[in-house]
C-alpha cells in the first residue's frame, strides 16, 4: 500500500489554475482570491500523519450451508493510533447477495477502539463461496490521498443443495452381497418368506411351517429371501451447460444427484459418482454418512470444463463402475458423446436409468422473454421429446425431468421393463 | 448529500449572475448549472469540475463586462463554495451505497470546516496583503504586474504538484 493522489487533487488543481489564469488574463484580483481556498485545501490535504497499524479479525458464522441459508460475516477492526477514515469493501462472488447490512462501509477509528462490522449474506444455488477478505482503503484529509490494500482472509463457505426426500427410487435389478433393504431372489437368512421345502437335518425348528407340515404329513420348513444392498453409480453429465449462473442444467442435475445419493445411502446401498465431462472424475462407491459428505463435496465442484479430448467410459476402472451396479445418469442429453456413452453402457448390460434434465427451461430463463423465444422453446421441447422417444425405442430407460419440480413424482411414473430389450443399433 | 451539493451548484452559478445578469453570463451560468446538476446526479467529480470551470469563466466574463469595484468577500465565498462542492461530491460518490456511521460524517464535516476556516483566513490575508502591496506598486506598469502574478501562480502550481506527487509510507495492516 502506498499513498496515491485521488482525482480530487486534479479537480481542485484544475479549478485553482483556471481561476488564477483567468484572474491574470482579465486583470481581476477577485479570481485570484477565489483560487486561494482551493489551494489551501490542496496544501492541507497533503498532511498525512503517520498511519496506525490496523488489526483485522475475519470470521464467518458457518462454513457449511444449505442453499438459501444465511451466513454472517464479522470483521473486527482495531487501530493502535487515530486512523482517520477507513473504507472496507467485501467483494461478493456471483450468486451471493447481501441480506442485511452492507458489504461496503466507512469507519473512523480512535486509538485502541475496536470496530465490529457485520453483514449477512444469502447464497443461492450450490457453490463453493470463496470470501477473500475485505479491500481496505485509508483516506487522507479531505480525501485527497488514499492508500489501498487488501486484508487476505481465505474463508470458504460450501453451499449444498436442498435435499429432497425421495421415496420412489429406481430399483436396482441386481443386488450385492452385503445386507440391505432389497429382497434378493436368492434364499437364505431374511424376513421375507420364499419357498417351502421338506425338512432336512440342520434346519432350525423355528423355520418349520406347521400349516404345510400338517397338510402334507411330513415336516416342511419355510425358506426366506435374503435382504441385500446394491451398488448405485450416479453418472453426471458435465459436458454441456445451459442456463443462467446458479440455475444451469448442471446445477439442477447436481441437485437431483445429491438427493438420489442421500436416498440410496439411507437404504444402506453403496453409492458412487462419475463426473463425465472435460475432466473425468469419480468417487468410489461406498456407504455411510462420510460417503455422503464425500459425494456432496464432489457434486459441489461439478462443473463444465472445456476440452477437445473425448474420454470413453472404458477408461473408468471396474471398482468405480461395478458391472452389477445400477447406473443412474443425469444429463440434459445435449452432447452426443454422453448419449453414445449411455448407449454403450446399456449395450454392455449395465442396469441404466437416464434422468434427462430438460435444458429448455434454463435456456429460456437465460434469454429475454418474447414470442420468438416462446416459439423456439416449444419447438426445442418437441424436438427433444422426439429424441427421447427415439432413445427409449433403442432400449434406454429415460425419465424426463425439468429440474424444478420435485424429482420424486417423476421417478414414481417411471416404467422399467423387467426383461431389458436388446439395444438396437 | 446530493441536496447539499445541488445547493452549492446553485450558489456557485448565482455569483456571476449577481454581478451581471445579462445574455453571455446567463448562458454560461446556465451551462454551469446544467453540468453541475448532471455531476451531482451522477456523483461525478470530473463533471462537477467542468461545472466549476464554467462558473469561474462566467464569473470572469461578468467581471470583465460589468467592471465592478473589488469585492473580496464574494470572491472568497466563490472559492470556498467550489472547494466544498468538489469535496462534497467526492465524498458522496465514494460513500454511495455504503454503511456510513455518524462519526464518519462528523469527522468529514469537522475537516471541511477546518479547511474552510483556514482557506477563508488565507484568502483574507492574501487580499489584505495584495491591497497593501498595490499601494507600493502603483508606479509599476501593468505588464510587470502580470509577469509577477504569473510567476507567483507558476510557483504555487509547482509547489502543489510537488506536494501531490510526494509518496508517503503506507499504514501497516495486520
Amino acid at each position: 500500500m502506498s499513498w496515491q493522489p485521488t482525482t480530487l487533487n486534479l479537480s481542485m488543481l484544475a479549478l485553482a489554475g483556471w481561476a488564477l489564469f483567468l484572474g491574470v488574463a482579465a486583470g481581476r484580483a477577485e479570481l485570484l482570491v477565489a483560487a486561494v481556498p482551493l489551494l489551501v485545501a490542496l496544501v492541507l490535504g497533503q498532511r498525512v500523519a503517520r498511519p496506525p497499524a490496523l488489526h483485522f479479525d475475519y470470521a464467518v458464522s458457518d462454513s457449511r450451508l444449505v442453499e438459501d441459508e444465511r451466513v454472517t460475516v464479522t470483521v473486527t477492526l482495531r487501530a493502535e493510533a487515530p486512523g482517520g477514515v477507513v473504507e472496507l469493501l467485501e467483494p461478493l462472488p456471483p450468486g451471493v447477495w447481501v441480506e442485511s447490512g452492507r458489504n461496503h462501509a466507512f469507519f473512523t477509528l480512535r486509538p485502541g477502539e475496536v470496530v465490529r462490522w457485520e453483514f449477512v449474506l444469502r447464497c443461492a444455488g450450490r457453490r463453493r463461496v470463496r470470501l477473500g477478505g475485505p479491500h481496505v482503503r485509508l483516506w487522507g484529509p479531505l480525501g485527497l490521498l488514499a492508500a489501498e490494500g487488501r486484508y487476505r482472509a481465505s474463508q470458504t463457505v460450501a453451499v449444498y443443495p436442498q435435499l429432497e426426500p425421495l421415496r420412489h427410487l429406481p430399483r436396482p435389478m441386481r443386488t450385492q452381497t452385503f445386507v440391505g433393504n432389497y429382497v434378493s431372489p436368492s434364499q437364505g437368512e431374511g424376513i421375507e418368506p420364499g419357498d417351502i421345502r421338506p425338512f432336512v437335518a440342520g434346519d432350525q425348528i423355528r423355520h418349520v411351517n406347521w400349516r404345510a407340515t400338517l397338510r402334507l404329513g411330513t415336516l416342511h420348513v419355510t425358506q426366506h429371501h435374503r435382504e441385500r444392498n446394491a451398488d448405485v453409480v450416479l453418472l453426471l453429465d458435465t459436458l454441456s451447460e445451459v442456463g443462467p449462473p446458479g440455475e444451469t442444467v448442471v446445477d439442477r442435475a447436481a441437485r437431483g444427484a445429491t438427493a438420489l445419493a442421500a436416498a440410496y445411502l439411507a437404504r444402506k446401498d453403496r453409492v458412487g459418482l462419475i463426473e463425465y465431462g472435460g475432466q473425468l472424475r469419480w468417487v468410489r462407491p461406498g456407504s455411510g454418512r462420510a460417503q455422503f459428505q464425500h459425494l456432496a463435496d464432489s457434486l459441489l465442484d461439478a462443473s463444465v470444463v472445456f476440452t477437445y479430448v473425448t474420454r470413453d467410459v472404458d477408461l473408468i476402472p471396474r471398482r468405480i463402475l461395478p458391472p452389477q451396479a445400477l447406473v443412474v445418469a443425469l444429463s440434459p442429453l445435449l452432447d452426443a458423446r454422453f448419449v453414445r456413452a449411455a448407449s454403450d453402457l446399456a449395450a454392455r448390460g449395465f442396469d441404466l436409468v437416464v434422468i434427462a434434465v430438460s435444458p429448455v427451461g434454463p435456456a429460456r430463463a437465460a434469454l429475454p422473454p418474447g414470442r420468438v423465444t416462446d416459439v423456439a422453446a416449444r419447438l426445442w421441447a418437441l424436438e427433444r421429446r422426439a429424441a427421447l422417444d427415439d432413445l427409449r425405442r433403442r432400449g434406454l430407460t429415460i425419465v424426463d425431468w425439468d429440474g424444478l419440480t420435485p424429482l420424486d413424482p417423476v421417478l414414481a411414473t417411471m416404467r422399467r421393463p423387467r426383461l431389458r430389450r436388446v439395444l438396437a443399433g | 448529500m446530493r441536496l447539499a451539493a445541488a445547493a452549492l451548484v446553485l450558489v456557485a452559478t448565482a455569483f456571476p449572475l449577481a454581478i451581471y445578469a445579462a445574455a453571455p453570463v446567463t448562458w454560461l451560468a446556465l451551462a454551469a448549472g446544467l453540468a453541475g446538476g448532471m455531476g451531482v446526479a451522477l456523483l461525478s467529480v470530473p463533471v462537477v469540475t467542468v461545472a466549476g470551470a464554467l462558473a469561474v469563466i462566467a464569473h470572469a466574463v461578468a467581471l470583465l463586462i460589468a467592471r465592478p469595484a473589488l469585492d473580496p468577500v464574494s470572491a472568497i465565498a466563490l472559492g470556498a463554495t467550489l472547494m466544498l462542492l468538489l469535496s462534497l461530491v467526492h465524498v458522496a460518490g465514494r460513500t454511495a451505497g455504503a454503511a456510513l456511521g455518524a462519526s464518519v460524517v462528523a469527522s468529514q464535516v469537522r475537516e471541511w470546516l477546518m479547511v474552510l476556516a483556514v482557506g477563508v483566513l488565507a484568502a483574507a490575508l492574501f487580499t489584505v496583503g495584495g491591497t497593501a502591496l498595490a499601494s507600493g506598486f502603483r508606479a509599476v506598469s501593468l505588464p510587470m504586474v502580470v509577469v509577477a502574478a504569473a510567476l507567483g501562480a507558476g510557483l504555487a502550481m509547482a509547489g502543489v504538484i510537488a506536494l501531490v506527487a510526494t509518496r508517503r509510507e503506507p499504514p501497516a495492516t495486520g
